[in-house]
């Protein structure tokens, strides 16, 4: 190497390229970050903020639209045989919860749920001044905000920001291939876990191959989705910045990304999954939530997310398909938790933008409606049916929809209440009354 | 009219953000050649004619129909057992099905191959724009060729009138189909295309009433697809349906619908939609979103609009004046517009000068990333801006990054990709439709039915075919750059980051890469033009 060469190395390295400083230069948002890290390796900070031992909620979003009176039915009923000839369930097929309600016959894994007592129903499940968009009813779910205001926040967003400021950004996993709107927060928190990585994230495991080459496995289009409810797959809804701007927004991601990446990996290879899991999508990302329980993850919120739910067309199989899909994968992960011993401290709630409208359509499907059952699902709750199942008499209708009678905010305040031990009143900006389903 | 960019004012940072903004970015060579005409001169280049020239039409269009392959076969269903009948069904469509998907990644790296052309880049963008708001996906209509189609009708009409293409839309078989236009009856009008008319496409949410939606809905009804639907809606594989309106299904009586009354069919719903205030709003503020990378605040929204209107909802002069105006290059938000992974790929694979990866190569790292062409999540299509930043997509960015700047080859990195269905989406797999034999059994020839070891060589060789090499680097830094660091680092960050000012931090990954060794080797250069790519910067434009 000759002396010019040399020199201009040295120069290189002493000044930088264009003159700056060759440290590693945070920008000021991080810093923070990296404190509550540096805390967090001094163990100091773990307890209380995490969910290495504390209370744990599951989201999982039913997008599109679910049609809670198929899900919950109810029995004996001629205003729901007279609104439904066709998809209407008979009372015979139904699994009987009591006298006057049943379980769609797909949801077996759900029914011996709610009678082993892991399993509550909320029933009339929505908020006044209903609105029949997708879009914006989902938003108005995310934002839990009045339904004629706007928030850029999303409610788990607010319990970021009001209860773990200075947690890292894995305090908040989605299974999804996009931030939820309910986790924006003023400062970004969450990260994204996509699971797999093979095309689509569909792989079936029940076909084996003859050769061990993962590359070999399948040949068969696993894409058997689409049909009724293809126009609403997955919903979310735009990012927030919160006060960052777009580079500050990368700058923060790709640290977060760093340090969730090694989290997860330890997390995920110090657990088994303890049960079978369907070979889903919905089942796959279960059995990971579940081993990231297991595995110590300092996770409170976890996020899931199944499309499809928008029925506007042949309902009947493409509901059943999804609910056993929904209801095979909840069973396999309330069975995985018991066995690894947190059922007691894990909560899952369902959830979906509206139920469907009480009278079926000329197409086989059914519109868009409003109020809807919801589930919540866990060691905590207490088993029942709580609400009241709406009236579907015509008078009691409104635009020919389900009428709630429980706010679903009541429902959040309930679990950031009794479940994560926050008080609801700043993050949901009103008082709402809880419900009585933690014992 | 809008305010125009003075020609004083025009530089090559400005060229630079608008070739990325317009079409999807290009080499150095290109700014200089946009930075030397005049604002005016430069957006016109870029737009290119007013009439389409039409690309090429992908192959798989001129391949046999489907239904006439099989037609041989499908007519000795009838004397076969009812067993073996739904065996042979199920491996029809089965075939079918592997067919069409190969299509669909024929049709996807057709219509990429065609924005990385610069002569139509800017033609592809707003192709682009459209299909994320007219968002349909193959998950529902199941046709490559009505998705094909539905493609054109964007190109082709995309520089010209707003209210034609929405028309051409509300007609479109594909949108028919997604969204239940193709089921709805005046005696059970389907109110799902009416709704995302309204919602999505040109008014937004807030203005209009369920009863516009319900009326509305009754219009529509009657405008459906030809033959080839069955009763679900959905279509018959192989079928190639025409837009058609049947009176016998078409709601003739009153409708009110934006407080008009009147005996209103489809095209009217969309004349009276267009007509309302929100519209201009609605389009104007879409498309400055899309190419701008912000939302436009009220004073300039209130300009797009009247521009918007004084052209009478002309796309391509609207454009024009868009990329025209000074604060589409505000230096403020000039780092605000994130790229789509579309976006990202073609513009990497021009900025390196390297060909497309492979089309199911492209498909695979495209979905990765959160954008399958012609498979938008939902009806509302892509969110788009930092929507596509998460700590999942921004790893992967990193990560396909380097697999285009330093090859593929000797390393394990395609190890996740199903090569067999790669294999058989590339049509590198040919695979015979399904026999009847004269037994009546069924014989199926598709890659299952392959022995382990010729699939194994099969895969292999797939394996060969879309395994990327390292980048060509010889143009992208002369000799005399490497021997002298800082004007390469002023080179590179002029080619992959429009000049834009090079943080510290990333200063110090540039160094990090570049080694000891001077002159800079391939290899090292490689490792500087990635520590670009694989910058929170990069990631915008």
């Amino acid at each position: 190497m000759s002396d010019h060469d040399l020199k201009t190395r040295r120069e290189f390295l002493r000044t930088g390229l264009l003159g700056g400083s060759l440290s590693w230069t945070l920008p000021a948002f991080l810093s923070r970050t990296m404190d509550s890290l540096h805390a967090q390796a001094d163990g100091s900070l773990i307890q209380g903020v995490t969910g290495r031992d504390g209370n744990i909620l599951v989201v999982l979003q039913l997008a599109g639209g679910n049609d809670g009176l198929n899900t919950v039915i109810p029995l004996g009923n001629d205003e729901y045989r007279k609104a439904r000839p066709t998809l209407g369930m008979a009372d015979s097929v139904a699994l009987q919860l009591d006298p006057k309600t049943g379980l769609h016959p797909a949801l077996s894994g759900l029914a011996s749920a709610f009678h082993e007592g892991n399993l509550a129903i909320v029933q009339g499940v929505g908020y006044p001044n209903p609105n029949r968009s997708h879009f914006r009813s989902t938003e108005i779910w995310a934002t839990a905000v009045d339904s004629d205001k706007s928030s850029t926040t999303g409610w788990i967003g607010r319990y970021f920001d009001n209860a773990c400021s200075g947690c890292d950004a894995s305090v908040g996993v989605a299974m999804a291939s996009q931030m939820p709107q309910a986790m924006n927060a003023a400062t970004p928190t969450g990260v994204l876990y996509q699971g797999g990585g093979g095309g689509g994230n569909k792989k079936k495991t029940k076909k084996k191959s003859a050769t061990s080459d993962p590359a070999m496995m399948t040949m068969e289009d696993d894409e058997d989705a689409g049909e009724a409810g293809g126009s609403i797959g997955m919903l979310s809804g735009p990012g927030s910045l919160g006060k960052l701007s777009a580079l500050d927004f990368l700058e923060r991601t790709e640290m977060d990304a760093k340090v969730s990446q090694q989290e997860i990996a330890q997390a995920s290879a110090k657990a088994k999954n303890s049960v079978p899991y369907p070979g889903t999508r919905l089942g796959q990302n279960f059995a990971m939530v579940s081993r990231l329980i297991a595995g110590g993850m300092p996770t409170r919120i976890y996020y899931l997310s199944q499309g499809g739910f928008d029925t506007h067309t042949q309902q009947a199989p493409a509901h059943e398909r999804l609910l056993k899909e929904m209801g095979d994968a909840v069973a396999a992960f309330l069975a995985d938790l018991k066995a690894h011993g947190n059922l007691g401290r894990v909560s899952l709630m369902t959830f979906s933008e509206f139920g469907r409208r009480v009278k079926e359509n000329a197409s086989g499907g059914t519109d868009h409606g409003a109020a809807a059952p919801l589930f919540l699902a866990g060691g905590g709750v207490k088993a029942g049916l709580l609400g009241q199942m709406p009236s579907l008499a015509p008078k009691d209708l409104f635009d020919g929809d389900v009428k709630y009678n429980t706010d679903f905010r009541s429902v959040y305040a309930t679990i950031l209440e009794k479940h994560l031990g926050v008080k609801s009143e700043p993050i949901l900006k009103k008082d709402f009354p809880t419900i009585n389903v933690y014992g | 009219m809008l305010a125009t960019l003075a020609a004083s004012d025009w530089d090559r940072a400005k060229a630079s953000l608008l070739l990325q903004r317009a079409g999807f970015g290009g080499t150095p060579d290109e700014v200089d050649a946009l930075a030397a005409l005049s604002p005016a001169e430069a957006a016109e280049s870029l737009l290119g004619p007013s009439r389409l020239v039409a690309p090429e039409p992908p192959a798989f269009l001129s391949e046999p129909d489907l239904k006439e392959t099989l037609q041989s076969e499908r007519s000795k269903l009838a004397a076969l057992s009812e067993k073996a009948r739904a065996e042979a069904k199920k491996e029809f469509a089965q075939f079918a099905k592997t067919n069409q998907r190969r299509h669909l990644t024929e049709l996807r790296g057709w219509w990429l191959k065609s924005m990385a052309d610069p002569v139509r880049a800017a033609r592809e963008k707003i192709t682009l724009f459209l299909h994320g708001h007219f968002a349909t996906s193959y998950e529902k209509v199941r046709s490559p060729y009505l998705l094909y189609q539905q493609n054109c009708l964007f190109r082709e009409k995309g520089y010209g009138l707003w209210s034609d293409l929405v028309l051409g839309v509300a007609q479109d078989p594909a949108m028919l189909i997604y969204l239940d236009g193709t089921l709805s009856r005046a005696e059970a009008p389907n109110e799902n295309f009416a709704r995302e008319l309204f919602e999505l496409f040109t008014l937004g949410e807030g203005n209009y009433t369920e009863q516009d939606i319900q009326e509305s809905a009754r219009a529509f009804t009657g405008w459906t697809t030809g033959t080839g639907s069955n009763n679900k809606g959905g279509l018959q594989f192989g079928s190639r349906p025409t837009f058609k309106s049947v009176a016998k299904w078409h709601d003739t009586g009153s409708k009110t619908i934006f407080r008009s009354t009147g005996i209103f069919d489809g095209a009217d719903v969309v004349r009276l939609a267009l007509a309302q205030d929100a519209a201009p709003r609605w389009i104007a503020q879409k498309l400055w979103r899309f190419y701008a990378g912000w939302s436009a605040p009220e004073p300039l929204l209130q300009e797009l609009v009247k521009e918007w209107q004084s052209l009478k909802g002309q796309i391509r002069p609207f454009l024009m004046a868009m990329w025209t105006n000074p604060n589409f290059y505000d230096p403020v938000r000039a780092a605000d517009r994130v790229k789509s992974p579309t976006e990202w790929l073609v513009g990497l694979c021009r900025q390196i000068g390297r060909p497309l990866p492979a089309p199911a190569l492209s498909t695979y790292i495209l979905s990765q990333l959160g954008q399958i062409l012609f498979e938008p999540p939902n009806v509302k299509g892509w969110d788009g801006g930092i929507a596509w930043i998460n700590t999942a997509s921004i790893t992967r960015r990193y990560e396909y990054g380097s697999w285009l700047v330093e090859g593929t080859q000797g390393l394990q990195k395609l190890g996740s990709l199903n090569m067999v269905r790669v294999a058989a989406e590339s049509g590198a797999m040919t695979v015979a439709p399904p026999e009847i034999s004269p037994e009546g059994m069924v014989v199926t020839h598709s890659a299952k039915d392959m022995d382990p070891a010729e699939k194994q060589a099969a895969t292999e060789k797939m394996r060969e075919t879309i395994a990327l090499s390292p980048a060509p680097v010889a143009s992208i830094a002369t000799s005399e750059q490497r021997q002298n660091p800082e004007k390469l680092l002023t080179a590179m960050a002029t080619r992959f980051l429009a000049g834009e000012t090079v943080s510290a931090d990333l200063r110090t990954r540039f160094q990090q890469a570049a080694g000891e060794k001077i002159p800079f080797t391939d290899s090292a250069i490689r490792k500087m033009i990635l520590a670009m790519v694989q910058s929170p910067l990069y990631q915008v434009t």
